[in-house]
């Protein structure tokens, strides 16, 4: 936001996290253009709303579980019914807030924000993807959400990689099963991939970090090439990512050996993100197992 | 219905002056009333109770306070009008008709399916309607944000919010006000209709509000209580709004729900209900000014 600072002029509003998602950098360098509305995650989401409607692009950080909750309704009637330049960067996506919790878990952001209408969703997982999808938030009309993590993970993506609206990246080639997921548990899937390769089974893993509008193309290409897909997510299984693919697979008539990994009806706990994720079957010896499971199925 | 501004004149002529210009209004407000009835019964579904109550309120802004140009809606520099009571929009659909944002006859079209004129007020659907809102609390909130825009732009326009006394039961409401004297907004008048009705019943029964420019004062307002139907004290007090500075301006504007509407007034079933035959030809003859 700092670097974009320059040579745009869109204004950021905080709601007291400020040294939480770093947006006070921001906020240093462009006193006139940072709102700090104190613990208030509603009205500062309806005020970005008042402002973004005289024309000025509105960036609202904060907490997902927080943005797409306590807010919600600001998002949805206020804030996509019109159509706004309102961008939400959503930090603490998923389980990734491990540690603090559930109350500080985003476990249905996906949810929420991919059924309101006119809203666009990315899930970066590197902080060079996470750079882009905020170029590319700033670059498309109307309303976008930014699924962010707690803590930045690993490096996966070259400053040269290009990203766009509805594009996803194969972050690993394989011919015998697909594992699509996005944000941090790409990592967990390419992990997941790395066992299964040594087992002889080569594991095609895609990066959907455009989830509204998802590169289905992509998806199906896959599917067509390795005939398996499993979806792994940081997120209820109900209402994701998974599951909205399914409907297309059903829908769309296709028949595929197809499962998805997310929170099966259950809330996490605190603890360390490893645990966390392999205690609540999101991490990679989970992915795994059920990749294993759904390759033999192929007979 | 001529827009006629005050002519900045001295002494007792501008007084008299001053006194014809609220007569004026007074009956463009009666008019407005009309408006309101008729709409709400032709749609057979809307809020005629807290939009008589604004009626006056309204009129003073649309016809004499506001910097607006009717015939050019998207000019950079017009003051915004916020309702954040957006149920009472009968009231500004109104308005913007008698202003010529769009033909009156278009008021026939209000709740009904393909219409500009929405339930509650819709951005971008009718021209003169600056923000989405409807849902309690929220118009007041994005009336702060407009604020900021002004100020961030250095901007010389102005944002009036128009809150049902009902409404203040909303936490966001408080969240704004907070909001907007951290920030100083000079530019942003907030007039609250207090009516003493909301949905369920009188607001002191419902959730007390006590003095409402007591809170307003301890979250670091300028504040003002006039009678929101006594044309004089309204434009006093919506011209004293322009002239504070360092602060947000509230004005508490007591008035009386269903006001102009004998059998409507101070009637909590009036909230959201719409006139029936009978109802609605009593109504146009008090509103025309033959008491039966």
């Amino acid at each position: 936001m700092k670097e974009r600072g320059a040579d745009s002029d869109f204004a950021v509003f905080e709601s007291d996290i400020g040294y939480s998602t770093y947006s006070y950098l921001f906020g240093d360098a462009y006193q006139d253009r940072y709102f700090n509305f104190g613990i208030a995650e509603a009205s500062t989401m309806a005020a970005a709303a008042g402002m973004a409607s005289a024309g000025r692009t509105v960036i609202v950080c904060g907490y997902g579980v927080f943005l797409t909750m306590r807010a919600l309704e600001m998002v949805r009637s206020f804030v996509c019914y019109p159509n706004l330049n309102v961008k939400i960067l959503s930090s603490h996506g998923g389980v990734t807030a491990a540690i603090d919790g559930v109350t500080h878990q985003a476990t249905e952001d996906i949810a929420f924000m991919t059924t309101l209408p006119n809203m666009k969703v990315l899930c970066p997982c590197d902080p060079v993807s996470a750079k882009k999808a905020f170029d590319l938030a700033l670059e498309t009309p109307g309303p976008v959400f930014v699924r962010l993590m707690r803590d930045p993970l690993y490096e996966l993506y070259p400053e040269s990689a290009e990203f766009h609206m509805g594009g996803s990246h194969v972050v690993r080639e394989g011919r015998h099963i697909t594992i699509a997921s996005y944000g941090d548990i790409v990592f967990q899937a390419l992990k997941a991939a790395e066992i299964l390769s040594e087992e002889g089974i080569e594991a095609e893993v895609i990066d959907l970090y455009s989830i509204k509008p998802l590169d289905y193309l992509a998806i199906m290409a896959s599917l067509e090439k390795t005939g398996v897909l499993l979806v792994a997510e940081n997120h209820q299984a109900r209402n994701g990512v998974g599951s909205s693919i399914g409907d297309y697979l059903a829908r769309k008539g296709i028949s595929a050996i197809f499962d998805h990994i997310g929170l099966e009806d259950t809330f996490a706990e605190s603890g360390d993100y490893q645990g966390v994720v392999d205690t609540y079957g999101l991490g990679y010896s989970n992915i795994a197992d059920v990749g294993r499971k759904l390759f033999s199925r192929k007979g | 219905m001529k827009y006629k501004p005050y002519l900045g004149m001295q002494g007792k002529k501008m007084e008299t002056l001053k006194l014809k210009r609220a007569k004026e209004l007074e009956s463009i407000a009666a008019q407005l009333r009309f408006h309101i009835v008729d709409m709400v019964y032709k749609a057979q579904s809307g809020h005629c109770g807290g939009s008589l109550s604004a009626a006056d309120i309204v009129t003073a802004l649309y016809f004499e306070i506001m910097n607006i140009d009717p015939s050019n809606p998207a000019w950079k520099d017009r003051d915004r009008f916020v309702l954040s009571k957006g149920h009472a929009c009968p009231v500004q659909y109104g308005a913007l008709a008698m202003r010529g944002y769009f033909p009156v006859e278009e008021l026939d079209t209000l709740r009904k399916l393909h219409s500009r004129l929405q339930g509650h007020p819709v951005a971008g659907k009718l021209p003169g309607i600056e923000v989405t809102s409807g849902s309690l609390g929220v118009g007041f909130c994005e009336a702060v944000g407009l604020a900021l825009e002004a100020r961030l732009e250095k901007a010389s326009w102005r944002v009036w919010a128009l809150l049902g006394d009902g409404e203040l039961d909303e936490g966001a409401v408080w969240e704004a006000a907070q909001a907007a004297s951290k920030y100083s907004l000079d530019n942003l008048t907030a007039i609250v209709d207090r009516n003493g009705l909301q949905n369920d019943g009188f607001c002191d029964d419902v959730m007390p509000m006590d003095s409402i420019v007591d809170k307003f004062r301890a979250f670091g307002w300028e504040t003002m209580e006039i009678d929101g139907h006594a044309m004089t004290e309204i434009l006093e007090a919506l011209q004293k709004a322009k002239t504070v500075k360092g602060k947000p301006f509230c004005i508490v504007a007591h008035t009386v729900k269903g006001k102009g509407v004998s059998f409507m007034e101070n009637e909590r079933e009036w909230h959201g209900k719409p006139p029936n035959d009978d109802e609605y030809a009593q109504a146009v003859l008090e509103l025309k000014g033959v008491r039966i």
